[in-house]
């Protein structure tokens, strides 16, 4: 009786003693997220509403930039599309092609560690490199993709030089990019139960039934979270547009991140780029949420509700 | 009083020893930050002349800050909302007005003072009519062509002193544009989709495409500024015949215009015979690469062609406005920027002098990281004496953001999907607002 008190005692203390470190490690965290997220955040919507052109004096204009943003500003309406047709792409692309990737990795293959890592370089690459090569393969009058075609005898393809090609060519760029799923998909894959895959070879399924009805649905919180964060990189892309095509040709490859880099830095026009992030923020909110409400259909936990 | 003397001894010594700091923070260097665009070899070498600056001047030490060139105007943009501008720097010519209506550029006006020579007007930015910075360099647009595929062809070079019309530039291309069988684009049996050697480049980098407005008689704005006029029929043809290089004449690569490296995709790659460019590209991309010489740009109407060049300017945002004026006053001396940027080719002297009397002509360009002498002095000293006018930037403001349009509505010209008519005159309004400030 006495031993079970002081125990309880004990285990009381311990989990106050856990609670605190609990909180005092969350601090530098909360802190990071008020600081470097909430804080900007409002003061971008805070600013949206002002003219200011980086130096002098804040003017209030109410909902002046906003207003000119959807009637009269040149490339926003095309960004949002073109950043969605992007996103689109690029983000059901590097799901398949990484999950296929994953799948064929988790097989008993020679050299396993070999072609992991061959597939997981180019996401540690830097990001100039990167493109910088990709331009060369996809130069419209001598790179190596239209030395191949007109070997191949077919016409030449101006690829980022076309705006009907230059947003596949540059989501291809996107996909080949996406190592870190490959390793998410891959650690998914090893968790996935073998017992399950026992259980149903005995009962004599095949190998797609069990890849459909076993490691699919295992693998769905983990296909739920890449398709999470690869739709919110991709979404916020620039890179490309900075590096390789400056948002054309024409307005073909303009995403809404470069439309904002360029008012708020070349131009110098940050309130007015305040308001276009801040739309974005929004546009960003609703894929997500889309993403999240959806998601109960679909993705499966074994934890069960908790 | 015993206290009170005490007290005294201890005013005067706490006295004594702030005027004594203060001596010694006087003799201090000052420190001043110069901003200059380029890689960090070439910052390095720029160091190494603000160094033998530093050296004559003990009471002043600078510090030299590289920004890479496609970064300049954003990072310059930001530190200046940072209130953290350098004391002084390199600008960047499309944005020189616009720091200069935000109050950012520090008075410049005496910076020629009593010189023997000034710059040369056509350099120099102004607004409403006062000259707010110099550049210093002078750059003009010529035509490069590579000598081999000259001697390869059978042509003659294209002259220095009598541009080529247009159409004699357009033939000339032709018979330089081969495929891969080595017919020419003259040839009935010509196979345009395997050309392996093209006639031309015209660089579409946008800005540089206002020479071509000029030489065909029209411009892109009327002359204070104010008006946008690159919906002229001269300007909107001039921008048609560039374009049609590509679509009719097959004489020029494929370039949707999004890169500013016409010379580097074409003469230095040796793919290419013939293209303009700046004349910067002489001591920068050119040295190694292939046998070239210069010749003036053809003509459409009028000869012309247009300079530019980065002016060093003071922020007024530095607490050293008179240090970093006396820098700047030392650095823009021909005889300081000599070996690394003017007897290299990458900047041309911007005092009158240099292009009027040929004994310094000669002791700048008489070397052999120029071209041909002939060529080079006809072709640029004279050229850029005699038909340069100055870049609508040096007296137009909001040029970034003019320009980035501009690129987005000429997309579709170059790949024919849209005339250069449908294009300018669909843009029109917003360019002119641009130019409005709106």
């Amino acid at each position: 009786m006495e031993i079970d008190v002081r125990k309880k005692k004990a285990d009381h203390r311990l989990l106050d003693g856990e609670r605190k470190t609990a909180y005092l490690c969350l601090i530098p965290s909360c802190i990071g997220l008020i600081f470097l997220t909430y804080v900007p955040l409002i003061t971008v919507l805070i600013l949206s509403f002002f003219n200011w052109k980086g130096v002098g004096t804040l003017q209030w204009v109410g909902l002046t930039n906003y207003v000119r943003l959807f009637t009269k500003d040149p490339y926003f309406i095309d960004a949002i599309k073109v950043t969605v047709y992007f996103s689109v792409l690029a983000v059901f692309g590097s799901i398949l092609y990484s999950f296929a990737i994953a799948l064929l990795l988790n097989q008993k293959i020679p050299a396993r560690g070999f072609f992991r890592a061959i597939f997981y370089l180019p996401y540690v690459l830097p990001a100039m490199a990167v493109y910088l090569g990709w331009s060369w393969l996809y130069e419209s009058n001598w790179g190596l993709f239209n030395y191949i075609l007109s070997f191949l005898g077919i016409g030449k393809v101006k690829f980022i030089g076309s705006p009907t090609w230059v947003v596949p060519s540059l989501a291809l760029i996107a996909v080949w990019l996406s190592g870190n799923l490959i390793v998410i998909f891959l650690a998914g894959l090893q968790n996935v139960p073998r017992v399950y895959h026992e259980a149903a070879e005995m009962d004599g399924a095949s190998g797609w039934q069990r890849f459909r009805y076993i490691t699919i649905p295992c693998m769905t919180p983990i296909i739920f979270y890449n398709l999470l964060m690869s739709l919110i990189t991709n979404m916020q892309v620039v890179t490309p547009a900075l590096a390789l095509t400056q948002g054309g040709p024409g307005n073909s490859s303009r995403f809404i991140s470069y439309v904002m880099y360029t008012y708020a830095f070349k131009d110098a026009k940050l309130s007015y780029a305040c308001a276009i992030s801040f739309i974005f923020f929004l546009i960003i909110a609703v894929f997500t949420i889309i993403l999240f409400v959806t998601s109960g259909r679909w993705v499966f936990y074994q934890g069960g509700n908790d | 009083m015993k206290t009170n003397k005490l007290f005294f001894a201890l005013l005067i010594a706490v006295l004594l020893i702030s005027v004594a700091a203060s001596i010694v923070a006087a003799a201090e260097p000052v420190e001043i930050t110069y901003s200059y665009w380029g890689t960090p070899d070439e910052a390095a070498s720029v160091q190494a002349v603000a160094d033998r600056f530093n050296a004559e001047h003990p009471e002043i030490v600078v510090k030299v800050m590289a920004i890479p060139n496609e970064e300049y105007v954003t990072k310059l943009n930001t530190m200046a909302t940072a209130n953290e501008l350098p004391d002084c720097g390199i600008m960047n010519e499309a944005g020189v007005l616009d720091f200069a209506e935000k109050g950012l550029l520090a008075d410049v006006s005496d910076m020629y003072a009593g010189a023997d020579s000034m710059p040369l007007d056509s350099i120099t930015f102004k607004k409403d009519g006062k000259p707010v910075a110099y550049s210093a360099a002078n750059e003009i647009l010529i035509l490069y062509y590579n000598t081999d595929m000259f001697d390869a062809a059978g042509l003659p070079y294209p002259s220095a002193t009598e541009p080529m019309t247009w159409d004699e530039f357009v033939a000339t291309a032709k018979k330089l544009t081969l495929d891969k069988n080595g017919k020419n684009a003259d040839d009935p049996e010509f196979d345009a989709e395997n050309i392996v050697q093209y006639g031309a480049v015209v660089d579409n980098w946008t800005w540089q495409l206002e020479v071509w407005a000029l030489s065909n008689g029209g411009s892109w704005f009327n002359a204070d500024g104010t008006e946008v006029t690159i919906n002229s029929p001269e300007a909107i043809e001039s921008i048609q015949k560039v374009a049609d290089l590509y679509l009719v004449d097959k004489v020029m690569p494929y370039n949707a215009g999004l890169e500013d490296n016409g010379i580097q995709r074409s003469i230095v790659s040796g793919t290419v015979a013939m293209a303009t460019g700046g004349t910067w590209n002489v001591g920068t991309s050119l040295p190694g690469s292939v046998k070239y010489s210069v010749a003036p740009l053809p003509v459409m109407k009028k000869e012309v062609t247009i300079c530019t060049g980065g002016p060093q300017v003071i922020f007024s945002q530095s607490k050293h406005q008179a240090e970093a004026m006396e820098f700047i006053k030392w650095y823009t001396k021909e005889e300081n920027s000599w070996d690394n940027l003017i007897a290299t080719g990458i900047w041309m002297p911007i005092l009158e002098k240099y292009y009027t009397d040929e004994a310094l002509t000669k002791k700048w360009i008489d070397n052999p990281n120029f071209p041909k002498y002939e060529d080079y002095k006809a072709a640029v000293v004279d050229y850029a004496m005699n038909y340069a006018v100055s870049t609508s930037w040096y007296y137009t403001p909001h040029t970034n953001e003019f320009i980035e349009y501009l690129r987005s509505i000429l997309g579709p010209v170059w790949d024919g999907t849209q005339t250069a008519e449908e294009a300018i005159n669909g843009g029109y309004d917003y360019l002119s607002s641009i130019l409005a400030g709106e």
